[in-house]
C-alpha cells in the first residue's frame, strides 16, 4: 500500500479516542445503511465497506474506503479515500483520492465518520456517468510519493455530482 | 355584540400592553396575531435555550369558538417539545372556551416553554449528553450559540474555537491545508469593519460573532481548565484550588481586597511586604493600576482565585491562574480590538479617498 499508508501517524489524542469511541458505539448501533465496518483492533484507522445504491449506476458494486484520524480529530478532518479498485467516478481519482469539499475545506467538528460515508454514498448516487476526472492522469502521477489528499488544494467547482 | 367586539378589542390592546413588540399584531378584529415567546429567564439570553413564535388566529364566533394555533418558528425545541408546547396550548385553549383568553393562551405559552427551557441531545462536537455527569459527578457546563441556538458543552466549543484561532495564525491563506473558517475569519479581519465575526457555527454553518462567545468567555475564568488544556492539567488545577498555599493566597487576597475597599478602591501594596531584604521581586512590580483594580474586583465577585496577591509570593506563584490569565488576556485582547477599530476605519477611508 502506497499512498494510502502516509499520513503522519501521530497518536490520537485523549479528546480524538474518546469521540472515536462513541462514534463507533453509535455505528454498531445504528450503521448508515449500506455500509460495513470491518472490524479492527485499530481505533485510528476504520476500514468501511460500502455497497453501491440499488437503482444507481454502482448498483450491486462494492467499494472499500479508508479512513485515518489526524491526531485531534474532529477538528481535523480524517483522510478518506477508496481502496483500489477505486469506483469510475468523475470526482473520484484512480488513486482512491475523493474530491468532496467536506472532506477537506468544508469539514466540520459536527460531522462524523458515519455522515461523512452518506455524503461519499450519495456522490456516487448521483453521478450518471462512470467515468474519472479530466485531471486524472496528471493529479495521480502528482501524488506519486504517498501525498495525502489533505495536501491537495481541491478546487469544487461542480456542485451537481 | 358591539360591546363584545369592544372587549376582545381591550385584550389585544392588554396583550400588545403585556409583550410590546413581541406581540404583532395583523388584525384586531377578529384577533389574529403572531406572538415571540421567551422562556422566563429573567431576559438572562445566555439561559435561553428555546424560543418560539405562535401565530393566534381568531374567527368572528371568538371568544364562543376558540382560536386556532399555530406554531410558526421556533429555535432550540425539538419535534416532540414543539408537538407538547402546541398541545398544551391548544388544550388550554379548550378548557377556557367562551371566555375571553388570548392573554390566558400567551401565558400559558411562556410557561411551558420555560418548562422546556433545557438544550436536548448530545454536545454535536464530542457526541456526549449535553446535560450529564463527568466522574466527578459535576455537571459539564454547556452554553449555546445567541444567533442560531446550537448547544455545545463549553469546554467543547472553546476547544474548538480555540483550534481556528492557532490554525489561522499558523496557516497563512495560501496554506494549502487552511479551512473555510479561517479564510473567512481573516478576510473579515483585513476589511476591518466585520473583525467581530469568528466563524461559522459547527451544526448550520451560520456565521456567529464575538456577541455569541461573550457569555462563555466569562465562563472560562471559573471553569477549571484552560483553553487547549489536557485533562491532567485540569485536575491539577482543581487541586490547587483546594491547596493550603492556595488558600494562604486567597486569604492575602481578601486581605488586599478590604485593604482597597477601606481606601476607595485605590490601593498600595504596603511597603514592608514588597522590600524584604533576599525576596526575588519578578522585575517590573507594577502598582496596580486602576484597571487592574477593577479587574481583581470583578475576579473576588466570581469567587475566582486571585492574581493580585502574586506580588506577595513572588515567584513560585504562576500555575494556579493560568487561566485567570487567558481569560484576562482575552478580555484585554478584545478591549484592544475595540480602541483599535476607529484607527482602522480612519486608514480604509483614508485609502479609499487616495
Amino acid at each position: 500500500m502506497t499512498s494510502s499508508s502516509a499520513p503522519s501517524r501521530k497518536a490520537l489524542s485523549k479528546i480524538a479516542c474518546n469521540r472515536l469511541q462513541k462514534e463507533m458505539v453509535e455505528w454498531q448501533v445504528n450503521p448508515p445503511a449500506g455500509f460495513k465496518h470491518k472490524v479492527t483492533d485499530n481505533l485510528q484507522r476504520w476500514v468501511i465497506e460500502v455497497s453501491g445504491a440499488p437503482g444507481t449506476l454502482y448498483a450491486n458494486e462494492i467499494y472499500q474506503l479508508q479512513v485515518d484520524f489526524p491526531e485531534h480529530y474532529p477538528m481535523e478532518a480524517p483522510q478518506v479515500i477508496f481502496l483500489p479498485p477505486a469506483p469510475l467516478h468523475p470526482h473520484i481519482y484512480s488513486n482512491g483520492h475523493i474530491c468532496l469539499d467536506i472532506l477537506y475545506d468544508s469539514w466540520s467538528p459536527a460531522m462524523t465518520v458515519s455522515s461523512v460515508c452518506i455524503s461519499i454514498l450519495s456522490m456516487l448516487s448521483s453521478s450518471t456517468v462512470k467515468q474519472r476526472p479530466a485531471d486524472n492522469d496528471r493529479y495521480v502521477k502528482n501524488c506519486r510519493n504517498g501525498r495525502s489528499p489533505k495536501e491537495t488544494r481541491w478546487w469544487f467547482h461542480d456542485d451537481k455530482v | 355584540m358591539a360591546t363584545e367586539e369592544e372587549e376582545v378589542a381591550a385584550e389585544v390592546e392588554a396583550l400588545q400592553a403585556v409583550y410590546g413588540d413581541d406581540c404583532l399584531v395583523l388584525d384586531s378584529y377578529p384577533p389574529h396575531l403572531h406572538l415571540h415567546i421567551m422562556p422566563r429567564t429573567a431576559d438572562v439570553t445566555s439561559e435561553q435555550f428555546v424560543e418560539a413564535v405562535i401565530a393566534i388566529r381568531a374567527s368572528s364566533q371568538y371568544p364562543k369558538e376558540p382560536p386556532q394555533i399555530e406554531l410558526i418558528d421556533s429555535k432550540g425545541l425539538d419535534d416532540e417539545r414543539k408537538k407538547l408546547l402546541m398541545t398544551c396550548i391548544r388544550d388550554k385553549a379548550v378548557e377556557l372556551s367562551s371566555c375571553l383568553m388570548l392573554v390566558a393562551l400567551c401565558e400559558e405559552a411562556v410557561d411551558k416553554l420555560s418548562q422546556m427551557n433545557h438544550p436536548d441531545g448530545d454536545c454535536p462536537l464530542c457526541l456526549y449528553p449535553l446535560v450529564q455527569e463527568d466522574e466527578q459527578k459535576k455537571i459539564l457546563r454547556f452554553m449555546k450559540l445567541m444567533s442560531c441556538f446550537h448547544c455545545f458543552h463549553c469546554e467543547c466549543i472553546i476547544r474548538w474555537w480555540d483550534w481556528l484561532q492557532t490554525e489561522q495564525k499558523s496557516n497563512p491563506i495560501d496554506s494549502l491545508s487552511s479551512t473555510v473558517h479561517s479564510v473567512r475569519t481573516n478576510e473579515k479581519k483585513k476589511d476591518g469593519g466585520a473583525e467581530d465575526s469568528i466563524g461559522n457555527c459547527p451544526v448550520c454553518r451560520k456565521v456567529f460573532h464575538t456577541k455569541d462567545f461573550e457569555h462563555v468567555l466569562d465562563l472560562v475564568g471559573s471553569l477549571p481548565f484552560q483553553l487547549s488544556s489536557a485533562e491532567n492539567e485540569m485536575e491539577d488545577s482543581e487541586k490547587l484550588r483546594h491547596s493550603h498555599q492556595e488558600n494562604i493566597r486567597r486569604q492575602r487576597f481578601e486581605a488586599t481586597f478590604k485593604l482597597q475597599q477601606e481606601n476607595c478602591g485605590l490601593i498600595e501594596p504596603k511597603k514592608e511586604v514588597r522590600v524584604l531584604p533576599g525576596m526575588f521581586l519578578p522585575l517590573p512590580v507594577t502598582p496596580p493600576t486602576s484597571a487592574e483594580t477593577e479587574e481583581s474586583h470583578e475576579q473576588q465577585q466570581e469567587g475566582d482565585p486571585p492574581v493580585a496577591s502574586e506580588m506577595h509570593t513572588g515567584a513560585s506563584s504562576q500555575m494556579p491562574n493560568t487561566t485567570e490569565h487567558r481569560n484576562r488576556g482575552m478580555r484585554k485582547q478584545r478591549a484592544q480590538h475595540n480602541s483599535r477599530r476607529p484607527g482602522k476605519r480612519w486608514v480604509r477611508r483614508e485609502n479609499g479617498s487616495a
